[in-house]
């Protein structure tokens, strides 16, 4: 019943979502203007909101969280301890409507156990989980399967297609199971496919499909319920790194064409940078950092993220904002003007054209200047605090 | 944008450190061996002052014929009367005879011609022109050899059997496949089941129904039920994690789950249980010909008991024809299945409409049949072979047992084989103290497997002891090792051959597929012309019967080692002999236990039957039981070739086996 009404006041948010704000050219622009940080709210609907979670594996998990002498443990010493592996560890973030929240992490990190909790495929052992305000995990069985059936899908790794029914059926699986008439559902099913560019290959089997194809037509199954969220598991880890381009540039399209709030699972940082609004890296069960990517790459909360992104080329992800200096005299009123979000990249070649500083304004006011100096230092990793001297050494 | 370079991963060590817990729970060989002797180094004193002698002492036996005795005689006086016969095991036996009556009767009011013609169209619409061939083949030639009659018992007692033994079997494996407590409880039994001999199960089963049709039936539903139980439970777990997971997430309940997923993904083992059940039945639907089953394997039965060769082959050619034909004709449907094609059949004409042609068919034949006045077999359309196989057997006799030079004969071949393998063997078995075969077998079984499969293995030794039929035991185990021996040196030779040359392997695939499907009973025939009777033609059919699946074994497990680490064996120039021996074969080693844990199950199965032609021991007494009407000689045997199987079993049984199962 709940899911029900959910679904469909879900379908009237959508409507006013605004679109993800970055320029169709820019696949991972991911909105540098905008800076939606990690702990602010602003304003925006939240659509899971996650606190304090908590999933432990192995005998008696409950009394791991709530024991601060085991919680503070080491993965390694919890074990040994206790023969439990905390998978996740006192996670809490929120997740906008429309956005694409990326969890990253490397293997191990608990990003999958996570994103199995938000939909309870995994029980969580502690914590607090909320969709549209709904308490997910007092939810009974009848309510939760609703949940599943019309709110959230997921997009696996390895696809999880059913290798018996044809392409057009595995597709129309999720509408099948909540019981829709077999011509309305296949009718639905086929314009999913078409959707997904799979136009004449409804008869086939995913045996007979390449990789990408398969994936299509996981990416197919998961919309056709036509669900509030997007789920994915790695959803690209398993093909060829073009296919792999061409896969992520298709999920671009679809979230600028629908605005369809996704929550994506990666361990491919350029991945995550191309797609994310906001990333939550993860490691060992915890979130170490949870910003925007220019956040992240710009400014790492400790020597692990550091080195996670070290070799990112920052004037991709960067922008203007982060190497502005304040003007000097006389430089606030002349030379080329830039936005704040202007990528480095971007903002060198105005610059050189220059030959001097280049102003940054925002509603037509002056927020400072940039020019060879700041732009290199940037680049070159020198505008951090940290290991600015281990750079020069 | 251009992309961006994939960051550094930086290295994180997971695994845990060398050695860990796990090697701590593991004791290695030389302290199990070290604990075993000081078990030994304890108890044997004791055990050699107590009860002198290497036989197994008197004091430690339990006399259970008289309490069996007394069982059989109360059930056989309150079969009409007691309620437990009257309302339940009177109407399962009634409701067997009814129905493979009704099936018999049905078959026999097609006529031959019709049941030719079904047959044939059936096994087309399943498996394909090919095995449909056959299948025409096969009916003719069963006509043919006068053994139409028969044949059309088999099949009707077949249709029975296999029906309710898959719809036991799926049931079993359904309610194992979803509940993990029942799998747990189940697992070990049918695992058990699997390596027990088809002789084992005829007394228990004889004794509760009488000799008959409804016995028979049972018999082979006990004995063909498992393997299908088996594959539907490990199917249905074994469901790919990724896809159910998936099925899940979209909300599906748990019936949708079952329906939609579960079933689907495992058609490949629920099929492979329907063939493995198949052959199963077959295989005891010829056995039970021992506990009133009429048919083929009872024409084969009465032939034996009179070594006369050529009825017994008369009978045996159409039980190889109907073995391959059904063996055919699932794998083909199975395949078919597992590839989602399409099924043969002229275009429109599709699912149950071209059943329904099939059908109306089949009729008009077997209309045309009865029309025509030929309901059974033509009279006169009959080959007899058995005079001609008996005189070309007699002419064997004269010329091939004994004084062909050189070579010496086949009888003189038997009777070295006795004198010097089998009698030593027997011998040394019996005269060596009985504390010392259980601490040979406590060892073996530790050394290969776990405390578990040593104590199953050391238990079920004691309970032969126990029984009182230590001595016929012994005689029926030297037998099995003689035949273990001779199968693993044949097998692991033909098997690294055929591993090593394609050629060799493609002439030799359709040879093992015949010889893998036929039943045990069959294999008798043969040797029993070639080396009349006794002791040594019963080790040469096990030997013929274990070796297929010994070679495919070996074969298989040479064939599945890494590539990747032959090549690189050869890229540091190892000979092919080195490659053989320091790559190819350790890493083949499960698969060669494997074969050697298959071999002692199929060996003691056909070792037991051997009885039939002579081999004496414990399958002697099973028989004698049957004959005589004395069922607790026969169940005390039955029972020791069940202990006996058990301690084979877990003897060879390597650890990769039980680790993902529990129990022993």
């Amino acid at each position: 019943m709940t899911g029900t009404s959910g679904g469909a006041s879900a379908e009237a948010k959508s409507e006013n979502t605004p679109a993800k704000s970055g320029t169709p050219g820019q696949a991972a622009s991911a909105a540098p203007g905008s800076a939606t940080t990690g702990s602010a709210t602003d304003g925006r609907e939240v659509v899971f909101s996650v606190r304090e979670l908590w999933k432990v594996f192995g005998p008696k998990a409950e009394r791991i969280p709530q024991d601060a002498s085991l919680a503070e443990l080491s993965a390694a010493e919890l074990r040994e301890r206790t023969g439990c592996t905390a998978a996740v560890r006192d996670v809490s973030f929120d997740v906008h409507k429309g956005e694409v929240f990326v969890v990253m992490g490397l293997s191990g990190s608990g990003k999958s156990t996570l994103v199995r909790c938000l939909t309870r495929l995994v029980e969580p052992t502690s914590g607090g989980l909320a969709m549209d305000g709904e308490d997910v995990r007092a939810m009974d069985r009848t309510a939760l399967r609703e949940l599943r059936r019309h709110r959230a899908s997921m997009v696996f790794q390895h696809f999880g297609l059913l290798p018996h029914r044809t392409v057009l059926d595995n597709v129309a699986y999720g509408l099948e199971i909540q019981g829709m008439g077999k011509a309305e559902r296949r009718e639905k099913a086929a314009a999913m496919v078409a959707k997904v560019g799979l136009d004449g290959l409804e008869q086939r089997r995913p045996g007979q499909l390449s990789g990408g194809q398969q994936q299509r037509v996981g990416l197919a199954r998961a919309l056709a319920t036509d669900p509030e969220v997007l789920l994915f598991d790695e959803p690209f880890s398993a093909l060829d790194p073009l296919i792999r381009r061409d896969m992520q540039e298709e999920v671009v399209r679809l979230h600028r064409e629908e605005g369809r709030t996704m929550v994506f699972i990666t361990h491919d940082l350029s991945e995550a940078l191309r797609l994310g609004d906001r990333i939550a890296l993860m490691r060992d069960g915890r979130i170490v950092q949870l910003g925007t990517p220019e956040e992240i790459v710009g400014s790492p909360a400790d020597d692990y993220v550091r080195d996670f992104v070290r070799d990112v080329p920052r004037e991709q992800v960067l922008s203007v904002r982060r190497a502005m200096r304040p003007a000097r005299e006389g430089e606030a009123e002349q030379g080329p003007a830039l936005r704040p979000g202007t990528l480095i990249s971007e903002a060198i070649e105005a610059v050189v054209r220059s030959g001097g500083t280049v102003r940054v304004v925002e509603d037509g006011r002056c927020l400072g200047v940039v020019d060879h100096a700041c732009l290199l230092d940037v680049v070159a990793r020198l505008d951090q605090p940290g290991p600015r001297d281990e750079v020069a050494a | 944008m251009s992309t961006l370079a994939p960051p550094p991963r930086p290295v994180v060590d997971l695994a845990p450190p060398a050695g860990g817990p796990r090697a701590l729970l593991r004791p290695r060989p030389v302290h199990k061996l070290a604990l075993l002797a000081l078990l030994a180094a304890v108890l044997v004193p004791v055990a050699a002052l107590t009860w002198s002698g290497a036989q197994w002492p008197a004091g430690l036996t339990v006399d259970v014929s008289g309490p069996l005795g007394d069982t059989t005689d109360w059930i056989i006086d309150n079969r009409d009367s007691h309620p437990l016969f009257v309302y339940f095991l009177g109407h399962l036996s009634n409701a067997v005879v009814l129905s493979v009556r009704g099936v018999y009767l049905l078959l026999l009011a097609l006529g031959w011609i019709g049941v030719t013609a079904g047959g044939t169209l059936l096994a087309w619409r399943l498996a394909g022109a090919r095995i449909a061939a056959l299948t025409l083949v096969f009916f003719l030639v069963s006509g043919g050899l006068g053994m139409w009659v028969p044949t059309m018992q088999t099949l009707a007692l077949m249709v029975v059997a296999v029906f309710v033994s898959a719809l036991v079997g799926a049931l079993l494996g359904l309610a194992a496949g979803l509940s993990e407590r029942t799998f747990r409880l189940l697992r070990p039994v049918l695992d058990t089941m699997q390596v027990l001999p088809a002789f084992a199960y005829l007394l228990p089963v004889a004794l509760v129904f009488g000799n008959g049709v409804p016995a028979a039936l049972l018999a082979t539903v006990i004995y063909a039920a498992p393997p299908m139980a088996r594959l539907t439970a490990l199917g249905l777990r074994g469901a790919d994690a990724t896809v159910i997971e998936a099925v899940s997430s979209l909300g599906a309940t748990g019936r949708q789950k079952l329906l939609t997923a579960r079933l689907p993904l495992a058609r490949k083992e629920l099929l492979l249980g329907l063939n493995q059940t198949i052959m199963m039945a077959l295989s005891m639907v010829v056995i039970a010909s021992m506990i009133g089953a009429a048919g083929l394997g009872d024409r084969v039965y009465q032939a034996l008991s009179t070594v006369d060769v050529g009825a017994a082959l008369a009978a045996a050619l159409p039980i190889v024809l109907l073995a391959i034909v059904m063996d055919r004709t699932t794998a083909a449907a199975g395949e078919r299945l597992g590839a989602g094609g399409t099924p043969p059949g002229p275009g429109g004409l599709r699912g149950p409409l071209l059943w329904a042609a099939l059908a109306a068919v089949t009729a008009v034949f077997a209309v045309a049949g009865r029309l025509s006045g030929s309901r059974v077999w033509p009279t006169g359309g009959t080959l007899e072979i058995a005079r001609p196989v008996n005189d070309f057997k007699e002419w064997m006799v004269d010329h091939l047992y004994s004084g062909v030079p050189v070579v010496g004969g086949t009888a003189d071949w038997a009777g070295r084989f006795t004198d010097w393998v089998l009698n030593p063997l027997r011998d040394g078995l019996t005269a060596l103290p009985w504390y010392g075969t259980l601490l040979v077998v406590a060892a073996l079984a530790w050394l290969i497997g776990t405390w578990r499969t040593a104590l199953t293995a050391v238990l079920a030794m004691a309970a032969i002891g126990v029984l009182g039929v230590w001595e016929p035991s012994m005689n029926t185990l030297s037998q099995v090792l003689a035949a273990l021996a001779v199968t693993l040196v044949l097998g692991f030779a033909v098997g690294v051959f055929a591993a090593g040359s394609r050629r060799f392997e493609a002439l030799l695939r359709p040879v093992l597929d015949v010889l893998q499907t036929m039943p045990q009973f069959v294999y008798l025939i043969p040797v029993v012309a070639l080396f009349a009777v006794g002791r040594a033609p019963a080790v040469a059919a096990a030997v013929v019967y274990a070796l297929p699946a010994v070679i495919r074994i070996t074969t298989q497990g040479l064939r599945q080692v890494d590539p990747a680490a032959v090549e690189a064996a050869r890229s540091l120039g190892a000979t092919r002999w080195q490659t053989l021996r320091q790559v190819q074969l350790p890493l083949a080693r499960p698969a060669l236990l494997l074969a050697v844990n298959q071999g002692v199950v199929l060996v003691l199965a056909v070792v037991v039957i051997g009885g039939l032609v002579g081999g004496g021991a414990l399958g002697y007494d099973v028989v004698t039981g049957l004959a005589t009407g004395d069922l607790a000689l026969g169940l005390v045997a039955g029972v020791a070739i069940v202990c006996l199987g058990l301690v084979l079993d877990r003897v060879t049984q390597p650890t990769e086996r039980r680790s993902t199962g529990k129990g022993a």
